[in-house]
């Protein structure tokens, strides 16, 4: 009996630790692509993060941007640039911008006349070795 | 018995194996990310989202443009910080979390730096009750103490803090949490607006309002997997009432080719809206908020 207790008490301790781990990793992930705001861009206050397990699979958010306002979004996979692909459309999807034109740069800045829903798509760079976890992340500031 | 012992053998391995992994994580000479091991999918937590993942916009835009409008602040639109005591479930104490946010970016932006310190308190103290970790930590309290008078700084740091949480909840597959407190910052900012554009008639204000109708849907749709827990039903049917408010309201999207200008890494999106909303939708949606607000906020 208390072989078994034992058993079971080290059996949850490791997938705890391993799920603490994975979600440490993602929050590394999240970190580095939090450095791109400069301290200068106000977070909408959510982390977007999704799991790609290859090139062909493709995350979808959908988000409203408000005119007058200057958004930087910043797309991460692995600790290094260029990983993630993100291309954001409009509703009638007209393709608006892709990093992929400007060697998947990490972060790109988006000036907003009007009021827009938009989608932007994210996907993995086919030819760097990412680790698979997609972080979008949102911030603004004020046109002034 | 040799199965037995080699359970016991094979969990304390896996044991070892995750420790010293977590560690080299930490580690600050830690390898690229090509060195990271591959994602076993049967044990990540994080949120594998197949389909669409939406976002709702920060309650601090809206405050900002309430600002730019000219009008006045008014302690009157806040929810009083010192309530954060009152709420006991978990469902009204994340939903507040957010209205506080919120109620934090407004009197930030209009310079109220005691009310503020007092909101991030009230802010604080229902994370701690929610169990967050990291997210209001006695860093944070620090930094923010440090840059009270600057508001550009102060609002860094809390949205940071709040996409902290977000990140937190999610972490801990309690989405359902991280989606409560969406919902109460965005409903605590169109409680603003309708407010405010009661005393003062802008225009700004008014397609405001009527921009949520987007939001509010997407909102639904991040609350509606939890519609069968009965604290989420009562809600969710309310704010599927002030959707169907909302479906009067007229949005006109009209296309133009962005332009891009590479170096500044800086892409102008030239596309027009149009809105139309008539006075009589937005004294149904005022009403809607207000009373689905004051439910919460109790």
């Amino acid at each position: 009996m208390k072989k078994r207790i034992l058993k079971l008490v080290l059996v949850v301790g490791g997938f705890t630790a391993l799920n603490y781990t994975t979600a440490q990793i993602s929050d590394t992930v999240a970190t580095v692509c939090a450095k791109h705001f400069e301290n200068i861009f106000i977070s909408d206050g959510q982390q977007y993060r999704a799991l790609l397990m290859n090139t062909d699979e493709t995350a979808e958010f959908h988000t409203t941007l408000y005119g007058g306002t200057l958004y930087r979004i910043a797309a991460c996979s692995g600790l290094r640039d260029g990983n993630l692909i993100f291309s954001v459309y409009d509703t009638d999807r007209n393709l608006l911008f892709t990093n992929s034109e400007y060697k998947n740069a990490p972060y790109w800045d988006f000036k907003i006349n009007s009021t827009l829903d938009c989608v932007i798509e994210a996907k993995l760079n086919g030819a760097t070795n990412g680790s698979g976890r997609a972080v979008l992340l949102i911030g603004f500031k004020q046109q002034k | 018995m040799r199965l037995k012992f080699i359970t016991v053998r094979g969990t304390l391995i896996l044991l070892t194996f995750t420790a010293l992994f977590a560690s080299g994580c930490n580690n600050s000479n830690k390898q690229d990310a090509d060195d990271l091991p591959p994602v076993d999918t049967t044990q990540t937590t994080i949120l594998n989202v197949y389909g669409e993942i939406f976002s709702i916009p920060s309650p601090f835009q809206t405050a900002l443009l309430i600002k730019r409008s000219g009008a006045v602040f008014s302690k009157d639109l806040v929810n009083p910080a010192n309530k954060s005591s009152h709420y006991s479930t978990n469902f009204v104490k994340a939903l507040n979390l957010g209205i506080y946010g919120a109620d934090l970016g407004y009197v930030t932006i209009y310079g109220q730096t005691q009310d503020a310190i007092g909101y991030l308190n009230s802010a604080k103290k229902l994370a701690d009750d929610l169990d967050v970790l990291g997210a209001f930590d006695s860093q944070t309290i620090a930094r923010f103490s440090k840059n009270l008078g600057d508001k550009d700084s102060i609002l860094v740091l809390v949205g940071d803090a709040y996409r902290s949480s977000d990140a937190f909840f999610k972490s801990i597959d309690r989405s359902d949490l991280s989606r409560l407190v969406l919902a109460g910052g965005w409903l605590e900012s169109l409680y603003f607006a309708t407010n405010v554009y009661k005393i003062k008639q802008n225009e700004d204000v008014k397609r405001r309002i009527a921009e949520q109708k987007s939001s509010l849907r997407s909102l639904i749709k991040l609350l509606t997997p939890f519609y069968s827990q009965p604290e989420y039903t009562e809600f969710i049917d309310k704010l599927n009432d002030l959707s169907k408010i909302f479906d009067g309201v007229e949005f006109k999207y009209i296309y133009e080719k962005p332009t891009t200008d590479a170096n500044k890494k800086l892409t102008t999106i030239n596309s027009k809206s149009e809105i139309e909303i008539t006075p009589k939708q937005i004294e149904l949606i005022t009403q809607k908020v207000k009373s689905i607000r004051s439910q919460i906020v109790e």
